[in-house]
């Protein structure tokens, strides 16, 4: 009899099937995640019956394997297999990983989100996706039901019984052989999840895209408030708005829609920064974070 | 800054008086701000005198206006000794350069020897007449004039001398509605005294406060970024009027000194204050740059036969250095 893993070694498994191939300190896959959602062929498994749960992602990109992407902790199952395949087509990337598991007690528990890291491509951030969780009722098996019967007629219902498993066995098993060497089927979930509607699938529209960079910028400005983050942060926010490194501000303010508002006073607090004397850096550096907050509020 | 009055202000009641002509106004406070001097290259009737003797009378300073000619002696412009029958000794009478404020009318149209004796002067701001060493009043600005239009009969000025002027303007024609304004200002009702803002301690005060403004090292980088450039052009391209692509370097014997150098610096920490800044910013260099360099560079004769102007070279190898 096989050694039944424990929840820790269940996960640890998992993750290093999931992961493999990869270093501790690999950078993350820049992915357009379309779809992320976690299934299983019954929400109402019975007690030492195998059933599976199958994590499903489909991606944009085209590529080779999918890492960084970590399985729930399946504390209260004994795994008893794992299969995992990746499909790329034209529109993307199809990655299909079935657990096969067993439960040993009856009740109700939910199994937790999958998770996947990885570089949003649509606005080039790191960032953490969650599959929906899936909520399990377990039934307690027939044999158990079974076992407060008389001996007698257990002993002759059972006969009976096993005369018709051995036949529908036979018969089942001819069945399955037939239609394996004919096609073998993918495991179809009886109850697919519908999706988690992401706000990762809509786009993020250039006002949301420029707050998020100005908000990183002044995660930036606060975390190191030197001349260089000054000069860096300065330098990103003119690529934001468009303009080429080697202009002025005088350049930068004559472009459209950068002459005025809450842009303006950025960009002339980011070059107060930027060359102010020394004494001066922390008030400018306070100006331009405030700057920054004011514009990154004027995009909302 | 602790100076109450601003050089803004004193900007601002020129401007009342002055049609148009920033770039006039605006090199006559830096070169007071920078404690240099100004050529004005252009036409005449363009309100030189006027700005001149406005800046004077804002400032509750002295004006003199010396027109250059061709007999004119250096004793003529600092002044010379005379012998005093009544009290039997020579007596010192100064020159028209001790004023604050010194327009030098057609500055080309006089022999080497006196402009040597005005370019020394501004240099070491004394003059010595005799046995006795003057010196000149303080602030001290030379506002030398060259007329285009009209080279016959006229000594040009060396580089080495030109080198001593903070900045060339290139003074141009009024736009049509700054000729307008000129017509309701000037003919059409009584012209206003110009309003003295401040005093010649204020200007003293501005140019020492000129003196503190920060100038980052990424700027001074860039300073003589664009000064090297003017030394190795090969990478600037210019086209000549017949459409012609040009290097820069072919058009260049000399590039400018490291008087220009300083001349930057100087005139950007300038700009910076007139703007209220006490640190100066890219575009103060970038501003300041082609009035610091173009008379100091030496174009040769291909910049007539290939039909370039001077300053489509000196633009082409400002834009060439991209800004910190």
């Amino acid at each position: 009899m096989a050694r039944k893993l424990t929840a820790p070694l269940i996960l640890a498994a998992v993750a290093s099937l999931a992961c493999a191939g990869t270093g501790r300190g690999q950078t993350l896959q820049r992915l357009t995640v379309q779809a992320f959602v976690l299934s299983a062929d019954t929400m109402q498994p019975q007690v030492d019956v195998p059933f599976h749960v199958v994590v499903t992602l489909h991606v944009r990109e085209r590529v080779g394997q999918i890492t960084n992407l970590q399985l729930p902790m399946l504390a209260q199952l004994e795994l008893l297999g794992d299969e995992r395949q990746t499909l790329t087509d034209p529109r993307g990337t199809q990655y299909r990983e079935v657990v096969t598991v067993v439960v040993h007690d009856a009740g109700r528990f939910t199994i937790a989100p999958a998770t996947l890291q990885a570089i949003d491509a649509r606005d080039g951030k790191p960032k953490q996706w969650f599959t929906n969780d899936l909520p399990l009722s377990v039934r307690a098996s027939a044999t158990r039901v079974a076992s407060g019967v008389a001996a007698g007629l257990l002993v002759h219902v059972a006969r009976i019984l096993a005369a018709l498993i051995w036949f529908a066995l036979l018969v089942g098993a001819a069945l399955l052989a037939i239609f394996l060497l004919r096609r073998r089927a993918p495991l179809a979930p009886v109850r697919a999840p519908v999706a988690e509607p992401v706000s990762y699938q809509r786009a993020p529209s250039e006002s949301e895209r420029r707050r998020h960079q100005i908000e990183d910028a002044l995660l930036v400005l606060r975390a190191e408030r030197t001349r260089s983050a000054a000069v860096r942060v300065r330098a990103a926010v003119w690529r934001i708005i468009g303009a080429p490194e080697g202009e002025t501000l005088g350049d930068v303010l004559r472009r459209p829609g950068c002459g005025e508002g809450p842009l303006r006073d950025l960009l002339v607090a980011l070059e107060r920064s930027a060359f102010t004397y020394d004494e001066d850096l922390a008030a400018a550096v306070d100006d331009a974070g405030a700057a920054l907050e004011r514009y990154a509020e004027s995009l909302t | 800054m602790t100076v109450d009055r601003q050089p803004g202000d004193l900007r601002a009641a020129l401007a009342k008086t002055i049609v148009g002509q920033e770039g006039v106004l605006e090199a006559l406070l830096l070169a007071l701000l920078s404690n240099g001097h100004v050529l004005l290259e252009g036409p005449p009737g363009l309100a030189k005198t006027l700005a001149c003797r406005s800046l004077a009378a804002a400032l509750e300073g002295d004006f003199k206006r010396i027109q250059f000619t061709p007999d004119l002696l250096p004793s003529d412009i600092v002044g010379t000794r005379i012998f005093d029958q009544r009290e039997s000794r020579f007596a010192t009478v100064l020159g028209p350069i001790f004023a604050n404020v010194v327009l030098a009318d057609e500055i080309n149209r006089a022999p080497a020897k006196v402009q040597s004796a005005l370019l020394e002067a501004m240099q070491e701001r004394q003059v010595t007449i005799g046995p006795e060493s003057h010196a000149l009043p303080d602030p001290f600005v030379v506002m030398a004039t060259m007329n285009p239009l009209d080279s016959e009969g006229t000594y040009a000025l060396p580089i080495a001398q030109m080198d001593r002027f903070l900045m060339k303007i290139n003074v141009g024609y009024p736009t049509r509605e700054e000729e307008l304004r000129i017509l309701d200002r000037f003919a059409m009702a009584d012209t206003q005294p110009v309003r003295c803002v401040a005093t010649l301690d204020d200007v003293r005060a501005w140019r020492a406060a000129a003196h503190a403004v920060h100038v980052d090292e990424k700027l001074k980088r860039y300073i003589v970024d664009l000064v090297a450039i003017t030394r190795a052009a090969q990478s600037v391209a210019v086209k000549s009027a017949g459409g012609t692509t040009l290097k820069a370097a072919d058009l260049i014997d000399y590039g400018a000194s490291p008087r220009a150098t300083l001349a930057l610096v100087f005139l950007a920490r300038g700009r910076a204050l007139l703007d209220g800044r006490d640190f100066a910013l890219p575009d103060d260099v970038r501003a300041v740059a082609a009035p610091a360099l173009r008379h100091r560079i030496g174009f040769n004769y291909r910049l007539a036969t290939e039909n370039v102007n001077a300053d489509v070279v000196i633009d082409a190898m400002i834009a060439a250095i991209p800004a910190p």
